[in-house]
């Protein structure tokens, strides 16, 4: 039922489960060639208030404690301090000492006494939920469970250890219990009236992480309604209605400063409305929010670390140093600050900054290329090239100017990817953008061959000049679908790619009315409907740019810089109704996929065949099988691709003809396996097709640049045809691989360099080829040609 | 070049050298005696399927092919199925270390699976199985030094401890006894014999360091790009593995009918002595001094071999 370790997600849904679903299908979609990602991925927490201790909402009745509870909320903090500290004695139960040490911080000795606690009131529910809570402050989420849970074997009733295990199962449980424990709570007519609020709480909490506005808003009217009836305290409740406000450019700052009224000290009625500027990408109103927060509660470690984090986003690292930093010292327990520290280590000692233009043409940079030393070499050229391209196309596209540098990180190691991203790991997600920065995963951190890392960079490069061109206002069904229209018109592998089971969805008319789009990816309700959702959006661009026109795009992409919604973007710009542009979407997808829909069986089945006659080894039938998948379906090139079964059958034939045709098709129509893009590549060469085979080269270098034979092709292509600069970058990549075959290596770039003229360099890779290998003849008639030439 | 730049260089250059020391020195130390004989011995196990009955009988091809191209093809024997029981192999080897003298080498390939129970090692054949006891039996058997042993089943690593010796070259599939799966390893070391891909330091043959490298880094490709979880971790110990040659990769030219041409040939032997000797030294010199001579002795052997390959072409020019 627990399931923590596995699953880091936090956010809990009434209906289902959000993220945790998101990042489930993202992970299992690795393989497509379109980049899954997360636009922005929201970070964990806010199930329970962040607060280092919530308030007691009534769940415990002791006038002592109360007193000093009321001082503390009151923001008289030093005679809370005195009050709390006064609890300490021998006179009080070691549950009140338990929450008068917990009240200032010392959860060792709250720890203590609430063992203590535990042994001489082993019947008391209560006592067991407060060590619950106290648990669920020191992020052990699943030991809070098993006290909650314990506390329910001996009162079943019991609200408050129901609302306790909501809570802890927010942190990556079983959403459907979750939502059991909830509705205990919001149904019992005899719940405590504290305990009623903070399921209330917990429900808006979820409603405004899933942009639920309307229902948002209609609960934070009942739920004020109830806490004035009841006389609960209200400061946390305001802070979530300045979130609500923050999220849909209302007035927020009045119900900050109502909190904060009403509890001056209280750090979350900054810090609750910074967190949910993150979940909607306004990472820096975030920022200003997290300050705030700590500057008026220096001891909100939370608010420290999500500031951090935030400083990361905004690539201000020195700053995310110190702010972790301080999160750590004051409470080394949580987990994201443990991970963020690790990282920042990585960050520091083993990546480095390659800047461009290079030499410097103004007093910032354009593009800044971060990349770990180990894999600089290989991958700066692609990564400046693919970033500046689509710079360059993006533009222009969108008439958008870069205002900053561009900065785009690439991760060897997935893990430091997603902490860098989120906070904690365990998450799978290819690439994450949060303004002009963004960070994505290397092709080393996808080994498998199924990764392209080229698409990943364009997709996310398209998000920046979406967010950035409307303040970062734009829908996420917009961006994300803006971002896999370009992947398939102008990225380096173009051509539309749509997984199999995108089209079962199309084929069971699963795409979502576009006005609710952005459900499908953030509530998604079946496994899957994230991916459908990103190829629908990528869809429907395609077919208001055939339909309509791209300017008609660009044009709805900046309304939303004027707090329009799509449908009235829609409106506006196409001058259609929602339900009319779905009607004719709908027509689009009929006319574009409905035969491919109609022989899906068949398609799917003529696919299974050709596979299972190439593992009989049945050459000719696995290639029949394979055409007639290709004659329903031309266009998948899928790394299962029937052009693959046509190809390796007809190399099996010993058809060459046959199988460089099959190659490339699968190329032309955006086929990447490096493998059969290698195997083309060798084609075009034998045939003297030089610019055919020098970008299907380029090509499998965005699939994958660490494959040595790929540089000694290209590079060995820019010789043969005069372009010793270009054959010296390849060769140089070659050399970074650290091949076996150094010799070779040394002796190619010797040979560049000599083309270039440039004697010091070519004398020191060809004795260095020399010195490896010194009977290497082409490198010895080299030496001697040099040295005739100096003579 | 100016002076100025050729020290640059030299000094660039002697830098990237510095890491190739110490292998050099360890090919020259050990470099075989010219009339040694090599004996190679290629045992075949029992696959258990045909699919790993075909794997094992194409690697013992490759490496007797191999190895034919190296040693007397009357000294490389190839043991498999009913030929390869124990007994049969005990004979073998008792008759080989009796027929060899003190400069001779041998190698013995073993293809095929392995087990490994925590105390001994086997390696599967037809009726008893050959241990890793008898496989230090018949090592500790041979006269002299410098030999040579690869075991690329699986559980192979078992025989590490018991084998490892400064007078002879050992190498595993496997870590340890406990790396149980069926193997990759020898695939790509007979890979290694079969061509010149491993060769490395292009002097035509490949030498057992030189297929070792190749070999396991290609293990550790084939796990990493079908996205598996490494099953095996090739070892090497011993010493001389660099200078150990298994297979040519051209035939080598000792000699000629021509004179002239045979005075050249045993002129660029020497100078291949020469620049390995150097090498062995190159801490007695400058990084200038040292790629100065360098530079030179390449250069001559370069002449050479470009009027070698002259006097050829007009031999054949006129023979056409």
């Amino acid at each position: 039922m627990f399931n923590r370790p596995n699953n880091t997600y936090s956010f809990y849904d009434l209906a289902a489960p959000v993220l945790a679903s998101v990042s489930v299908s993202i992970a299992a979609e690795v393989a497509r060639p379109t980049a899954i990602v997360l636009l922005a991925v929201l970070p964990s927490i806010a199930s329970h208030s962040t607060f280092a201790r919530d308030h007691l909402y009534g769940a415990i009745d002791n006038q002592s404690l109360l007193q000093c509870e009321t001082l503390n909320w009151a923001g008289q903090l030093l005679e809370a301090a005195a009050c709390y500290s006064g609890l300490h004695n021998r006179e009080q139960t070691s549950q009140i000492r338990a929450e008068a040490f917990w009240a200032q911080g010392d959860l060792q000795n709250a720890n203590t006494q609430f063992q203590d606690a535990i042994k001489r009131f082993p019947e008391d529910p209560m006592v067991r939920v407060r060590w619950g809570e106290l648990f669920i402050d020191s992020y052990q989420y699943s030991e809070a469970y098993t006290l909650f849970g314990e506390a329910l074997e001996i009162d079943p009733e019991n609200s408050w250890a129901h609302i306790g295990a909501a809570s802890a199962l927010s942190e990556g449980g079983d959403p459907e219990v979750l939502n059991q424990h909830l509705n205990k709570v919001m149904e019992e007519g005899l719940a405590p009236h504290g305990a009623k609020l903070r399921a209330m709480m917990m429900v808006i909490r979820s409603l405004l992480r899933q942009d639920r506005y309307q229902e948002a808003e209609r609960s934070l009217e009942e739920a004020f309604e109830f806490a004035e009836d009841e006389s609960l305290a209200t400061m946390e409740l305001k802070a979530l209605r300045a979130s609500y406000e923050f999220m849909t450019r209302g007035d927020y700052q009045v119900w900050i400063d109502a909190s904060l009224e009403e509890s001056p000290g209280y750090g979350d009625a900054w810090f609750i409305p910074g967190y949910h500027a993150t979940i909607i990408r306004r990472y820096e109103e975030a920022g200003d929010f997290f300050k705030e927060a700590v500057t008026l509660q220096p001891d909100h470690w939370e608010a420290h670390i999500y500031l951090g984090q935030n400083y990361l986003r905004l690539n201000d690292i020195n700053d995310a140093i110190r702010h972790v930093n301080i999160s750590y010292d004051g409470n080394a327990f949580n987990p994201m600050t443990v991970n963020l520290l690790r990282l920042l280590d990585t960050f520091t000692e083993d990546f480095v900054s390659i800047t461009y233009p290079d030499p410097p043409e103004g007093p910032l940079p354009e593009l800044v290329v971060k990349l770990h030393k180990e894999e600089r070499d290989v991958l700066k050229n692609y990564a400046r090239k693919l970033s500046e391209d689509s710079i360059d196309v993006y533009t222009e596209r969108y008439r958008f100017e870069p205002k900053e540098p561009i900065i785009v990180e690439i991760y060897p190691n997935h893990e430091d990817f997603v902490v860098r991203s989120i906070g904690m790991p365990g998450v799978g997600i290819l690439g994450v953008t949060f303004g002009y920065l963004f960070a994505m995963d290397s092709p080393t951190g996808h080994p498998d061959q199924r990764y392209h890392w080229g698409t990943t960079l364009w997709h996310e490069m398209a998000h920046v000049f979406t967010l950035k061109a409307t303040g970062n206002l734009v829908p996420r069904w917009f961006s994300e679908g803006i971002s896999v229209y370009e992947e398939w018109r102008t990225g380096p592998i173009p051509g539309r790619k749509i997984p199999t089971n995108v089209l079962q969805a199309m084929a069971e008319d699963k795409f979502l009315p576009i006005a609710v789009l952005d459900d499908g990816f953030m509530r998604p309700n079946y496994d899957g409907q994230v991916i459908v959702s990103y190829m629908q959006a990528g869809l429907i661009f395609d077919f208001i740019d055939l339909e309509y026109g791209f300017d008609k795009i660009v044009d709805m992409l900046y309304l939303f810089n004027e707090d329009i919604t799509p449908v009235a973007a829609i409106e506006q710009v196409l001058g259609i109704s929602d339900s009319e542009f779905d009607r004719h979407f709908k027509q689009f997808i009929d006319i574009e996929y409905g035969p491919l829909l109609n022989g899906l069986g068949v398609w799917m089945e003529d696919m299974r065949a050709g596979y299972e006659a190439l593992q009989a080894e049945k050459w000719e039938e696995a290639a029949a099988a394979a055409e007639r998948a290709v004659f329903t379906y031309p266009d998948y090139v899928e790394n299962d691709s029937p052009y693959i079964v046509m190809a390796r059958a007809y190399e099996k034939l010993d058809n060459k003809e046959e199988e460089f045709q099959a190659l490339q098709t699968f190329w032309q129509k955006g086929g990447y396996l490096p493998a059969a893009l290698l195997s083309l590549a060798d084609y075009y060469l034998e045939r003297k097709m030089n610019s055919e085979a020098e970008a299907v080269l380029m090509d499998t270098s965005y699939a994958d640049p660490f494959i040595e034979d790929l540089h000694v092709k290209l590079g060995d292509l820019y010789m043969d045809t005069q372009r010793p600069a270009k054959a010296l970058e390849e060769f140089e990549v070659l050399l970074a691989l650290d091949p076996l075959d150094k010799a070779s290596a040394n002796y190619r770039i010797a040979n560049a360099y000599n083309a270039l003229d440039n004697d010091e360099k070519t004398m020191e890779y060809l004795m260095t080829a020399l010195d490896i290998a010194p009977q290497f003849r082409p490198a010895q008639q080299l030496l001697l040609e040099m040295s005739r030439t100096s003579n | 070049m100016t002076n100025t730049t050729a020290n640059k260089v030299m000094n660039k250059v002697m830098n990237k050298l510095q890491i190739m020391l110490l292998l050099l020195i360890s090919t020259i130390l050990l470099i075989p005696n010219a009339n040694a004989a090599l004996y190679v011995t290629i045992v075949q196990g029992l696959g258990g399927l045909p699919e790993y009955d075909d794997k094992f009988a194409d690697q013992a091809q490759k490496i007797y092919d191999a190895s034919i191209t190296l040693a007397d093809a009357s000294h490389v024997t190839s043991m498999a199925g009913d030929d390869a029981t124990r007994s049969a192999l005990l004979i073998h080897f008792q008759n080989l270390a009796e027929s060899m003298n003190e400069d001779d080498r041998a190698a013995i390939y073993l293809v095929g699976h392995g087990s490994y129970d925590g105390e001994q090692y086997k390696f599967n054949i037809s009726g008893p199985d050959i241990t890793d006891a008898d496989l230090a039996e018949i090592l500790e058997s041979f006269p002299g030094q410098n030999h040579f042993l690869v075991n690329t089943s699986s559980t192979s690593g078992a025989i590490l401890d018991g084998l490892e010796s400064d007078q002879r070259v050992i190498i595993t599939a496997t870590r340890n006894g406990n790396e149980k799966n069926a193997t990759e390893f020898g695939n790509y070391f007979a890979a290694a014999l079969a061509s010149d891909i491993a060769d490395i330091n292009k002097n035509n043959n490949v030498s057992i360091q030189e297929a070792f490298d190749f070999a396991e880094r290609s293990v550790a490709e084939f796990f990493e790009s079908s996205g598996k979880l490494a099953t095996e971790h090739p070892q090497i110990r011993g010493e001389g593995a660099a200078s150990f040659s298994l297979a040519r990769v051209e035939p080598l030219a000792t000699s000629d009918e021509n004179p002239r041409i045979n005075a050249f040939i045993s002129r660029r032997l020497e100078l291949d002595t020469e620049i390995e000797s150097l090498q062995l030294r190159r801490n007695e010199f400058s990084n200038v001094e040292y790629i100065q001579n360098l530079q030179a002795l390449i250069l001559e052997s370069a002449e050479i071999s470009e009027q070698i390959d002259s006097l050829r072409e007009g031999t054949q020019a006129n023979v056409q």
